[in-house]
């Protein structure tokens, strides 16, 4: 049992799971501000009451929210060089993760937004405030407040879901960890190590939900 | 001042104006009362173009508010609006709530503009709450700041929807004695209200609504003591025996 938990294995593998850690760390930066710019411009175009923008934006929307990661992983893996573009496999995971997350975010930000009452819009247009000035001063600073928690929980599913990237051979994480398995048949301490480092990378961004929690919540005073 | 030359507003099939004429002189103050769904509310939320018309012409001050060419921002500088439910903006001081229409729509320099700001809030007796959060006010309060929120642009008319209908009945005197108030200083008011009290007291005419349509209009002594229609009889009994 524990008794014969290699730690030596995992020495002698540190330098390779280090280099997971910086892809997975790596990729799952790049998605997250991808994703943020296309969650912001999916969001403004499914809230705009142009019709040519927002009923695209409410497909590419469901469609990701309705499909699994894994089914649109595959898609642009296998499905995208058959119809003729071809794009090495970490781009091809990176698209995948912002395109998945872009979809979560936009809706989160339109809720952030939706969470603020109407009549204080009606209150900012009857004082003559234009639609740029009610975004920036009455509604983006309350929906912030509601909007920051829930998406640093997407950002801690984004990196957990990079994971599957491992399905199309990225070196990532996981990758590693299958690596490991492979060569030396040492599932256990080779995914406990995975594990590990995935945690960090949670206890980091909790730590940061936290902090942005008692900071940026804006909490009527008392 | 504000005139409505056969305004006919529909939401889809609903006909909630249905054919109004009416001239608010400048200095006029109106109350407008009915029931419950008359379209009070879209009546004078159609005056700053909260709502859009379907047919005819609102002018105010000589513009044609449904225009499309209509400056928006500027018209609605000229009007102050105040709803029931107040909706300050929670993230705000008082002191910033007032301040936010001057700095960014009129552009004035911060220190004009909080100058003017608390100038208002001493008006409507809240100067010592300017650094408060609306969280913190009492609903007549609150009512309060929203008032001085309309009067900081200097607006000409000021629009007042059921302003004391959310209030609790000790805090009502306070905000109508705020209104009393501006009137005594000659602002033109449209006030959609069931305050008899101060109907009879300060309202040049008195407005009754029923289903879309202007059934009464005329001084509130003629129309409290003596209405015309069966309808307008009604709804005074009702309000008196509440
Ligand atoms: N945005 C809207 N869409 C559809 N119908 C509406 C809308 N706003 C109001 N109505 C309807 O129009 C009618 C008139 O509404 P309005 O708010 O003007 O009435 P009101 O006289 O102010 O009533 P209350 O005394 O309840 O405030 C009502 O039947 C209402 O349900
Ligand atoms: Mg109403």
């Amino acid at each position: 049992m524990l008794v014969d938990f290699n730690f030596r294995v995992i020495l002698e593998y540190l330098p390779l799971f280090l280099t997971g850690l910086r892809s997975t760390f790596f990729i799952a930066v790049v998605s997250i501000i991808l994703a943020l710019i296309t969650g912001i411009i999916a969001c403004s175009c499914r809230i705009s009451g142009i019709k040519i923008i927002k009923y695209p934006a409410i497909a590419y929307i469901e469609i990701v929210r309705s499909t699994p990661l894994l089914v649109q992983i595959y898609f642009l893996y296998f499905g995208l060089p058959t119809l003729g573009l071809r794009i090495p496999e970490i781009q091809t995971g990176i698209l995948a993760l912002m395109l998945n997350s872009g979809a979560y975010i936009a809706e989160i930000i339109r809720a952030g937004i939706n969470s603020v009452d109407e009549g204080q819009i009606e209150a900012g247009v009857s004082s003559g405030l234009n639609y740029v000035q009610r975004m920036r001063l009455i509604i983006l600073p309350q929906a912030l407040g509601v909007t920051v928690p829930p998406l640093l929980g997407q950002n801690i599913v984004l990196v957990k879901d990079s994971a599957l990237l491992s399905l199309i051979s990225v070196m990532e994480l996981t990758r590693c960890g299958q690596t490991m398995t492979s060569e030396r048949f040492m599932p256990a301490e080779a995914f406990l190590t995975v594990a590990f480092f995935y945690m960090c990378i949670y206890f980091c961004l909790k730590a940061l939900a936290d902090w942005s929690q008692r900071k940026l919540i804006f909490r009527e005073a008392y | 001042m504000i005139e409505f030359k056969n305004v006919n507003k529909w939401f889809d099939k609903l006909h909630v104006l249905n054919d109004i004429n009416l001239k608010i002189p400048k200095g006029e103050v109106l109350v407008i009362c009915g029931p419950s769904g008359s379209g009070k509310s879209t009546l004078i939320r159609c005056i700053n173009r909260l709502e859009k018309i379907q047919q005819g012409q609102i002018i105010v001050n000589d513009t044609p508010v449904h225009d499309k060419s209509t400056n928006l921002t500027k018209l609605r500088a000229e009007i102050g609006f105040v709803f029931q439910q107040f909706h300050l903006y929670p993230h705000m001081t008082v002191l910033q709530n007032v301040m936010l229409a001057p700095v960014n729509v009129k552009k004035l320099p911060k220190a004009k503009a909080e100058k003017i700001a608390l100038e208002k809030l001493e008006q409507v007796g809240l100067t010592e709450k300017s650094a408060a959060y609306p969280a913190q006010l009492s609903g007549g309060q609150q009512q309060r700041v929203a008032i001085a929120r309309g009067l900081v642009m200097s607006p000409e008319i000021m629009l007042f929807d059921e302003p004391t209908s959310a209030l609790d009945p000790e805090m009502i005197g306070e905000v109508l004695d705020v209104m009393v108030n501006l009137v005594s200083e000659g602002m033109t008011m449209c006030v959609v209200t069931h305050e008899m009290g101060f109907a009879k007291k300060v309202a040049d005419r008195v407005l009754f609504m029923d289903e879309g349509k202007i059934v009464e209009i005329g001084n509130p002594t003629d129309f409290f003591d003596n209405p015309q229609t069966d309808r307008a009889a009604e709804f005074i009994s009702k309000i008196l025996t509440h």
